[in-house]
């Protein structure tokens, strides 16, 4: 089940001219791009780990491929994305957002059902990549 | 309220208002939409609820120049007869920071629901990123929509459905000021 956060996830997956483009749309903006992934795929999972720092006056987007490029040889089965920041008042948030690394295979989420007092049923949702597994190795290749 | 231009209240004093009064989000016209909108008009509207600092234009209305100062912004929604094959207008005259709301458009797909809504959201994305990528995506919209289709059947069909489907009327709101040339002497 593809994960569809971010702006692009409906789109077939992006090439890197493709990502380069955005990334020069984001530098000419100036706004702030960081990058960040994660084996963790759970749409409430707000906190992708960081990679590096977020690359604030970068004005080439070759560093920001670069640093790409290297997050990817770090993180070869997990997911990526490329989050840009705009700092100027009256916005000051994260104003784009789209996935650039998935999984060859992402299995979807289950519901789990729990049961609680009185025999209510309580929900949530899980992730099968990360379920039963130690952090760092949900995703296989 | 503001139809009849000789008495009530104009929209954008209305969009003022609700934006100190702190409102979250307002309905604040289409342009390409089933109701009518003034494309210049409507700019006024969305700068008025957006604007950190409003600068006067004429030709939309605005009159004052105004520091908003620390005012949160109120979020325009555009609702009312789009369609995903209007993408490009869309976002041409309504920019990014909208709520885009498609019923008809939506809920009237011949493959349901959920086609409709995949429909909408990969006409809106392949938009965004061909205007991020610098291309002229207001005329290259309609071939931009097409290569997007080729991947997805639910646009396909959304977008040969309804391509036809345009509202162009004049709007009776149209702004106080016209600007005319000046002869040079």
């Amino acid at each position: 089940m593809r994960l569809t956060q971010g702006a692009f996830s409906y789109l077939p997956d992006l090439t890197d001219e493709q990502i380069k483009k955005q990334v020069q749309y984001c530098i000419k903006k100036g706004w702030a791009i960081n990058i960040e992934w994660t084996d963790d795929p759970h749409p409430r999972n707000i906190y992708w780990e960081l990679w590096g720092l977020p690359l604030f006056d970068v004005k080439d987007p070759a560093t920001v491929m670069f640093e790409i490029q290297e997050c990817r040889k770090a993180n070869t089965t997990g997911y990526i994305k490329v989050q840009a920041f705009d700092a100027s008042k009256g916005c000051e948030s994260c104003v784009h957002s789209f996935i650039i690394q998935r999984p060859k295979t992402e299995p979807g989420f289950y519901m789990q059902r729990t049961e609680s007092e009185g025999r209510f049923q309580r929900y949530s949702i899980q992730s099968y990549a990360v379920q039963a597994r130690p952090a760092g190795l949900a995703c296989t290749a | 309220m503001h139809v009849k231009k000789n008495h009530g209240i104009n929209f954008r004093v209305i969009c003022k208002w609700m934006r100190m009064a702190g409102v979250d989000h307002i309905h604040a016209g289409t342009v390409v939409g089933k109701l009518e909108g003034d494309p210049l008009m409507v700019k006024g509207f969305y700068n008025t609820l957006l604007d950190v600092k409003t600068e006067i234009n004429l030709p939309q209305g605005l009159f004052f120049a105004q520091d908003w100062a620390s005012l949160r912004k109120c979020l325009p929604v555009a609702s009312g007869g789009i369609h995903c094959g209007q993408m490009h207008m869309l976002i041409n005259y309504l920019g990014d920071d909208v709520v885009l709301q498609f019923g008809g458009g939506t809920i009237g797909h011949p493959d349901g629901i959920q086609a409709g809504a995949t429909a909408n959201r990969v006409a809106l994305e392949a938009m965004v990123l061909a205007r991020n990528e610098g291309r002229d995506y207001l005329a290259e919209g309609p071939a931009i929509l097409q290569s997007a289709a080729k991947t997805c059947g639910p646009l396909q069909t959304a977008l040969d459905l309804w391509k036809g489907i345009s509202f162009n009327y004049s709007s009776t709101d149209t702004a106080d000021f016209a600007e005319t040339p000046t002869a040079n002497v």
